[in-house]
């Protein structure tokens, strides 16, 4: 179990720091964008996992999974309106598209 | 120990490059080096409880979770068209 836990930890805590650096070194902010994906619904949900698996069941673990949950579903919802608005301001789409 | 470990490779290989992202270039860049820093704080935070010992930390990271949506969504609509 512990070797589970700590697979899945470094795992998630390896796409992490990758995502980081990789957004950091490439250039253009759409690029950039991309690499949120990784943390929040990749790399949140291992290190959840893994906090889950070494406390056990209980409200630990639920609040865990809960603020694990709220990233992973508040990534993509973040990462789009960003890309919209940048978009908007490059002018690669109409500013008076859809809200 | 792990925790520790864990922590620390997500501050220093996580929140370095995402707040260097955070503080250059225009604001768009700087936005997503503040979603970038968000969600690594959030992380950070659950290992580090953990690390701790101290469940009652987690209510931290709950908070910063929601908070952080909220603060991002604001900096795009004041960021919207010119």
């Amino acid at each position: 179990m512990q070797i589970a836990v700590d697979v899945l930890l470094f795992a998630g805590v390896a796409i992490v720091a990758v995502s980081a650096w990789a957004a950091l070194l490439l250039r253009g902010v759409f690029v950039r964008l991309h690499y949120l994906s990784p943390v929040t619904s990749l790399g949140g949900p291992l290190i959840g996992i893994a906090l889950g698996l070494e406390n056990g069941w209980g409200l630990t673990t639920g609040l865990i999974l809960l603020v694990v949950g709220l990233l992973a579903v508040s990534g993509p919802v973040v990462a789009v309106a960003t890309t919209r608005v940048v978009a908007q301001r490059e002018a690669v789409v109409l500013e008076e598209s859809p809200q | 120990m792990v925790w520790y470990v864990a922590s620390l490779v997500l501050l220093l290989g996580g929140l370095v490059p995402a707040t260097l992202i955070g503080s250059r270039r225009g604001p768009t860049d700087r936005l997503v080096g503040l979603i970038l820093t968000s969600a690594i704080v959030v992380l950070s935070m659950l290992t580090l409880a953990q690390a701790y010992g101290q469940p009652m930390y987690l209510i931290v990271p709950l908070v910063l979770a929601v908070l952080s949506v909220a603060g991002v969504l604001v900096f795009t609509r004041l960021l919207g068209p010119r």
